[in-house]
């Protein structure tokens, strides 16, 4: 238990615990709505977010949090109200929220180095009051996917159908866009901006191959996301490499365990994926069963 | 039975959709235990009148009232099972059957109240309705198209709603399982449920309906019992079962003991 010797390393592993908790609980809503790539959109944002607390003398964390969210809110408004598609709203988002985030870090007199310790984590770098914000905004983003489970559940399942049912799926929308903005600055001491989707994804991938339920996949995400931040974390002490890389990588291993584990699952159950619709429609015309 | 309000109120409704009216001045109204069908071929305005009479869309001009109450200030939401027309039940994460039909109740439950007895009891009726009940652990991705058209149903369906609204439901759905969605939408009926159905063609539903509105390029150009509208444009899809045509019970008709022993051939 050497490393937990240094405070530091226990801040670490403390974020990114809680990273791997919250990416991809938010995560899973994401890949719902068919959104997996918001979360990149969002980091490019935060940087512009970084640099601005760098240019301004501001922790870098609390305004990455509040322009990452402003930004998020956009987005999704953009996409509710049909201006651009969700794809291209975020393009624009990527290539603005890194080109304004490096030309600000230029002129807070910022260098490469500053900039890829937000690109690709710093373990050493989180600090007492980091680790504080970190643990509020996490309790945060858990007590609302999860507390709010079947109402973000159906709004991302069906959005027509909540409609119907009553539910502000605008708020809902934006709520969820604002707690994976969130998120990713939650994240951008331990995986980095420009890998923290992968956190948000990779996990709920990997789940989704062996589960039949919406509640177990969200669960076994999170269980995912723990053990590849922490282990990440671990590993990337003992071999002195970045943080965020390792992690992504321990992540994509669990998927490529358990997407051939997920089939074989699935062939024992006597499913084939994806089921044949036409079949039912030829069935029909064809006056058969 | 008859409230003094009508279920759904459409009155000179025009929905314009991408710069053009793609729904123009309809009127229709549907009273509690009416069985309406909206037919009418590809682009003719029938899902589009149906989800602006759910404020699903935004109209220009006319009026739109749910029991009474102006669609932009109605809130019992509850009172309204809506099944989407959509090709499948699956999201990008996968979802099981239960969990879906159990979304049609989220109209009734309180923020972060757990599913009471009431729910749960709704859900496994909605479920058994379709059919479904043994496959409702089921992940829906593995289901067929029309399997899948079920569980939308039965989302709609655990509401218990008092108005039904059905963009297309049928799709892909075999013949045995559209003779079981008739026999459930002739119950709910039976109970004051006044269902609308927007249908490309009627099959096993013909025989319960009692009206039949008809729509071409946005306009009512029909509006009358089934086979009325048989008659007037010599379509063919009910010509097998002869209803009364001047009959003003034609309901009682088609949900008597008659479109049981019919159903079963």
């Amino acid at each position: 238990m050497s490393l937990l010797a240094y405070d530091f390393m226990q801040r670490a592993l403390m974020a990114a615990l809680l990273t791997g908790l919250t990416a991809p609980a938010i995560g899973t809503y994401l890949v719902q709505k068919r959104l997996a790539l918001l979360g990149d959109g969002i980091g490019h944002i935060a940087l512009t977010g970084v640099a601005l607390g760098l240019l301004t003398g501001q922790a870098p964390l609390l305004t990455a949090v509040i322009v990452a969210v402003a930004g998020a809110t956009v987005i999704e408004v953009l996409r509710l109200r049909g201006r651009a598609s969700g794809d291209v709203a975020l393009a624009l988002f990527f290539y603005g929220g890194i080109a304004a985030g490096v030309l600000l870090t230029g002129l807070a007199g910022g260098s490469a180095a500053t900039l890829t310790s937000y690109l690709f984590g710093a373990l050493t770098t989180v600090s007492d009051a980091d680790l504080l914000l970190v643990v509020v905004l996490a309790a945060l983003v858990l007590t609302v996917s999860l507390g709010l489970a079947p109402q973000l559940f159906a709004v991302c399942q069906d959005e027509e159908h909540a409609r119907v049912s009553g539910m502000p799926v605008a708020a809902y929308s934006v709520l969820i866009s604002v707690l994976a903005a969130v998120t990713v600055t939650l994240a951008m001491r331990t995986v980095g901006l420009l890998l923290v989707s992968a956190l948000m994804v990779v996990p709920v991938a990997a789940a989704q191959q062996l589960t039949r339920a919406f509640r177990a996949t969200l669960a076994l995400a999170m269980a995912l996301g723990v053990l590849a931040a922490v282990s990440g974390v671990w590993v990337s002490f003992s071999v002195n490499a970045a943080p965020g890389p390792t992690i992504v990588l321990l992540a994509l291993a669990g998927f490529v365990v358990a997407s051939p584990l997920g089939g074989w699952l699935r062939s024992r159950r006597g499913v084939t994926m994806p089921t044949d619709d036409l079949h039912d429609l030829h069935d029909l015309h064809d006056g058969k069963d | 039975m008859l409230s003094d309000a009508p279920t759904l109120h459409v009155h000179d409704l025009t929905v314009p959709l991408g710069g053009r009216s793609v729904v123009r001045h309809v009127a229709l109204d549907v009273r509690p235990g009416e069985f309406v069908t909206v037919l009418g071929g590809n682009g003719s305005g029938k899902s589009t009148l149906v989800r602006a009479a759910t404020g699903l869309l935004p109209h220009t001009s006319g009026e739109v009232r749910l029991f009474g109450t102006p669609v932009a200030d109605f809130r019992d939401w509850h009172r309204i099972g809506y099944v989407p027309q959509r090709p499948s039940a699956a999201s990008g994460v996968p979802a099981t059957v239960r969990e879906i039909v159990t979304a049609g109740r989220l109209s009734r439950r309180r923020l972060l109240r757990p599913l009471r007895h009431a729910d749960k009891a709704a859900v496994q009726a909605a479920l058994t309705s379709v059919d479904l009940a043994d496959r409702a652990g089921e992940s829906v991705a593995e289901l067929s198209g029309g399997q899948q058209q079920r569980v939308l149903i039965a989302r709609a369906l655990a509401t218990e709603p008092d108005l039904l609204v059905l963009d297309e439901p049928t799709a892909g759905v075999d013949l045995e399982h559209q003779q079981l969605l008739a026999r459930v939408l002739a119950a709910h009926a039976a109970r004051g449920v006044a269902i609308v159905l927007v249908a490309h063609e009627l099959g096993p539903l013909a025989r319960l309906i009692d009206r039949v509105v008809v729509l071409r390029d946005g306009r009512v150009t029909f509006d009358g019992t089934p086979d009325a509208e048989a008659a007037a444009f010599a379509h063919s899809h009910d010509q097998h079962h002869p209803l009364d045509p001047n009959s003003g019970g034609a309901r009682a008709v088609v949900l008597g003991p008659g479109w049981q022993a019919g159903e079963r051939r």
